[in-house]
This record gives C-alpha cells, sequence and structure tokens, in this order.
C-alpha cells in the first residue's frame, strides 16, 4: 500500500465499518442496555397501570401506546447525550472526528445504532401496553416509517444538545428530560389535560407530534396524525439533522 | 523534496482578552515528505491546539494551513483524508481487540481488506504486539493500548502522520520498536510531525526540532544545529539543550499532563 495515497471507502462501506466498530466497543453493555429498554418499557405500562387502575377506552389507547414513544424518545433525548458526552470526556469523539469520514455517514451509525437498541423495547412495549389495558391495535404500513423519523428526531436532539452544551451540563439536561418528558409531555395523555400555557408550548415542540404519529400508526383505525403534526414533525426532524450535522463539524 | 506541511503565521485564541489563552501566536512551521519534525514545548505551549487546527478540529483565528497543496482550513474534510492522527487521549477500544481496531481503522481510511490484514500483520509484529493482538482491550495494558492507537494512524498513514505523544505508557523495550517504525514511516514517504515530551529518545529519529514556547515558536533547526547554537557548557544533549532554552526544569518533566485544549 503506498503510505499517501488515501481514497476513503465508499460511504456506505464506511457506514458498515462505523458501525461494525460502534457494536463491537458496546458489545459488553449492548445486551444490558437493550434489556434496560424493554424493562423500561413494560414497566412504564405496568406503572401506568397501578396508577389509573383500569382506564376507560380512550385513555387506555394513550396508556398502551404511550410505553413505546417514550422508548424511542428516552433513547434518544437521554441516552445519546449520556453516551455522547462520555465519548468527549474520554477524547474519543474527537480521535473519531479526525478519520476522514463524512459528518452524516457518522451520524448515520450512530443514529442507527440507538434506533437498534431502542426498538425491542419498543416493541415488547406496545405488545405489554396492548395486553395489559386490552387494547386492539390496527397497525399502519407506515409504522415503520413513523418510529425511524421518531427516533431519529429524538437522537438527533440528543447529539446536538451533547455536542453544543458541555459534557456535565449535557448529562444534566438528560436527566431533566426524562422527567419532562415522562410526565409533562402529552404522550400518555391527551394535550388537553396540560394547563393552557403548557399545551401551547408543546405545539412548538417535538414530543407531542412524535406520539401523534406513534399513535396514528399503532391504532390507526382510531387516530389519524395531525398536519400540523406531520410538518412540526419534519420540520424538528430535518432541524435537528442539520443542527447534529452541524455540531458535528464545528471547530473550536 | 516536496513540502506537505506548511503552516504560516497561525494565531488561536481561545477565549476574550484579558482572560483567554493565546495558545498559537503566529506560528511557522515545515514539514517535508520524508521529515520527522518534533514538536517539542512544555505544558501549554500550544502543541496540541497547533495539530488541533491541521486536521480540522479547531479554527485559527488567523493564518494559513496547506497540507499537501490543499487549504487544510478551507477544506477540513480534504484534510483529513490526507492526514492520519494519534491522539493525545488515549482512544478507549474496549470491546475490540489491537488487530481488530487496527484492521477496522485501515479499512475506513480506504485500504484494501488484503493491504490492511498484511500491514497489520507488519506493524503487530514490529511492534512486539503479537501476545496482545487478539486480547480484547479490556485486558490489555496501557502501553500496548498507546500501541495500538499508534498502529491505527500508522495502517494507512497518508501524507502526514500526526502522533501526540505516542510513547506515554511504553516500556523501553518496545519504545525503540516504536521509535523504529515511526522512522520507517517517514522514509517511505511521508511527513511525521511528532509531539512529545520524551525529547531523549526523540533526538534519535527527527529530522528538526519545533520548539514552542507559550504559543511561539522558540527554534526550529535540526537536533544539531540546535545543540551546536545553543548548547552551554556542559550541555550533552537536545535534551539539555530544550531545558536550557524554556527555562525551567520544571516544564521538561512531566509526560503525562495535558496541554492546553
Amino acid at each position: 500500500m503506498s503510505t499517501l495515497a488515501i481514497h476513503p471507502a465508499p460511504t456506505a462501506r464506511q457506514l458498515g465499518l462505523l458501525l461494525q466498530w460502534q457494536f463491537r466497543r458496546m458489545s459488553q453493555f449492548l445486551p444490558l442496555l437493550v434489556v434496560v429498554q424493554i424493562l423500561l418499557a413494560v414497566t412504564t405500562v405496568l406503572g401506568y397501570g397501578l396508577l389509573v387502575g383500569t382506564p376507560p377506552p380512550e385513555q387506555a389507547l394513550y396508556l398502551a401506546t404511550g410505553a413505546s414513544t417514550v422508548t424511542l424518545v428516552m433513547v434518544g433525548l437521554v441516552m445519546t447525550p449520556q453516551m455522547v458526552a462520555q465519548a468527549r470526556t474520554e477524547g474519543s469523539l474527537d480521535w473519531m472526528r479526525t478519520l476522514p469520514v463524512p459528518r452524516p455517514v457518522f451520524l448515520g451509525a450512530d443514529l442507527a445504532l440507538w434506533t437498534l437498541i431502542a426498538l425491542p423495547g419498543m416493541v415488547l412495549g406496545v405488545v405489554a401496553g396492548a395486553a395489559k389495558f386490552h387494547v386492539h391495535l390496527a397497525l399502519s404500513p407506515w409504522l415503520p416509517l413513523a418510529a425511524i423519523v421518531v427516533s431519529l428526531t429524538a437522537a438527533c436532539v440528543g447529539y446536538a444538545i451533547a455536542c453544543l452544551l458541555p459534557p456535565q451540563v449535557a448529562q444534566l439536561v438528560s436527566q431533566v428530560l426524562v422527567f419532562v418528558v415522562l410526565l409533562f409531555s402529552p404522550v400518555s395523555f391527551p394535550a388537553s389535560r396540560l394547563p393552557g400555557w403548557l399545551e401551547h408550548v408543546h405545539q412548538w415542540l417535538p414530543v407531542q407530534p412524535m406520539a401523534d404519529a406513534m399513535r396514528a400508526t399503532l391504532v390507526s383505525d382510531r387516530f389519524t396524525m395531525p398536519l400540523r403534526s406531520t410538518l412540526m414533525l419534519a420540520a424538528w426532524c430535518a432541524a435537528s439533522l442539520v443542527v447534529a450535522t452541524w455540531s458535528l463539524r464545528k471547530r473550536a | 523534496m516536496d513540502e506537505v506541511l506548511v503552516i504560516e503565521q497561525v494565531r488561536k485564541r481561545y477565549g476574550k482578552p484579558p482572560r483567554g489563552v493565546l495558545a498559537n501566536d503566529g506560528v511557522d512551521l515545515r514539514i517535508e515528505a520524508g521529515q520527522v519534525v518534533g514538536l517539542l514545548g512544555h505544558n501549554g505551549a500550544g502543541k496540541t491546539t497547533l495539530v488541533n487546527q491541521v486536521v480540522g478540529l479547531a479554527l485559527p483565528d488567523e493564518g494559513r494551513i496547506t497540507l499537501a497543496g490543499i487549504d487544510a482550513i478551507a477544506r477540513p474534510d480534504e484534510a483529513r483524508r490526507l492526514a492520519s492522527v494519534q491522539a493525545q487521549a488515549n482512544v478507549p477500544i474496549t470491546g475490540l481487540t489491537p488487530r481488530r481496531a487496527i484492521d477496522l481503522v485501515g479499512r475506513l481510511r480506504g485500504g484494501s481488506r488484503a493491504d490492511v490484514r498484511r500491514r497489520t500483520d507488519h506493524l503487530l509484529e514490529a511492534l512486539d504486539l503479537g501476545p496482545w493482538a487478539d486480547v480484547t482491550a479490556q485486558k490489555v495494558s496501557g502501553g500496548v493500548a498507546r500501541l495500538a492507537a499508534f498502529a491505527m494512524a500508522a495502517v494507512a498513514p497518508g501524507a502526514l502522520v500526526v502522533l501526540d505523544e505516542p510513547t506515554n505508557d511504553v516500556d523501553p523495550v518496545r519504545r525503540r520498536l516504536l521509535w523504529a517504525e515511526i522512522r520507517r514511516i517517514a522514509d517511505e514517504g511521508a511527513a511525521v510531525l511528532l509531539v512529545t515530551h520524551n525529547v531523549r529518545e526523540a533526538e534519535t529519529v527527527v529530522d528538526r526540532v519545533t520548539i514552542l514556547d507559550h504559543g511561539r515558536v522558540l527554534a526550529d533547526e535540526t537536533p544539531q544545529d540546535l545543540v551546536a547554537g545553543h548548547g552551554a557548557e556542559g550541555a550533552e544533549g537536545l535534551e539539555d539543550v530544550y531545558i536550557e532554552m524554556v527555562g525551567s526544569a520544571e516544564h521538561a518533566g512531566s509526560t503525562t499532563e495535558e496541554d492546553v485544549a
């Protein structure tokens, strides 16, 4: 091999190699991470049951579909910033950024990894929710796309938080987000139950459209995706991708 | 010879005056293909800041950086295709073996599977890493991990190889092997920018030495000229001259503390 010739591998191959790198790096903890996500999703459903007892049908639909949305959002908004902040602190993120890999490929590999980690929890959360609250699911063919867009958007926002804020602050913000998403976001209950000002704020935040997308594709015979939510989710997805890519390109 | 890296009047400040740090203050540096240039300086002299600007992790406030004819400031993506880096911080490769990590990085950098395998085998043997080549990283020592990180930079080196403290944690026997391998990379045509506090050992492989002091270039000469021109009576080598020049033995001692940024 000539020492001077570096012609980086094609993008698809780089993506595969990076995924392999990330998977092997996490191989020790990967099963544990997946199990924790599954437990989070299933225990959220069981916890809802303890809180509300036997809910009326409309409320049951929200609770049954909420856990899966919470899982996807948590992985993106909470676990991604924590892992990225750790990589920044130990210096490995900066070294990875010296590799001749386009920034979107980095992002793609990480997002694929986070989505795959979240997926089993999401599926089992739905199954547990449907069983616990006796909900009949009507899966839409758009479900995989909705799950990917929700996961992608959440992970991109998490990525941007981790890249733009100091690592300790990013970890703290992610902790606060757990609280906000679980209790004060219209995921497992209708937005109309929130105080007026918070309902208004959520009209501009990504969590409500994410929950709308999951409900509309899990119980497609009872819920539809409002146009506003579609546009908001698309806007948040595009904006978060741009910001995450920019934050990876950013030079000190 | 071809100039691979040309750094001209680079200035970089972190934070705003008067509280910020002027990490690089008009730094000039040139490295030709086939040369090893040692970048020396006390902790906080601005060495790591300088190399971070070469590979697009930091943005200079002023100055020019040209890498194999490419404007590395305007086109950091292209600069990264021309340079490979061993970072100052140890890159954790938990879950991987040294062989797997070197192989994956070589292929990410565009090497064919066969070429990368051949080069990986060579590096593992040359650095005497055979016994640890297939041991997962959590079970290898810091020195072995450091050598694996060097091999990750050397497996598909490109026009410029940046090595930031490659000898940290490495035992004396393997340090000799490492120096020989660094020399070999240059002899095969790459330019090597070597950031180190290990002045005594680096003297044996560097073609030129650049000494940074509080962000400024204090000297840029061959080790022989430096010793001949600046060595006071009793100075035995580059390290003595270096300590004399930067003015404090305290500055020259540490091999582990981190530099500014």
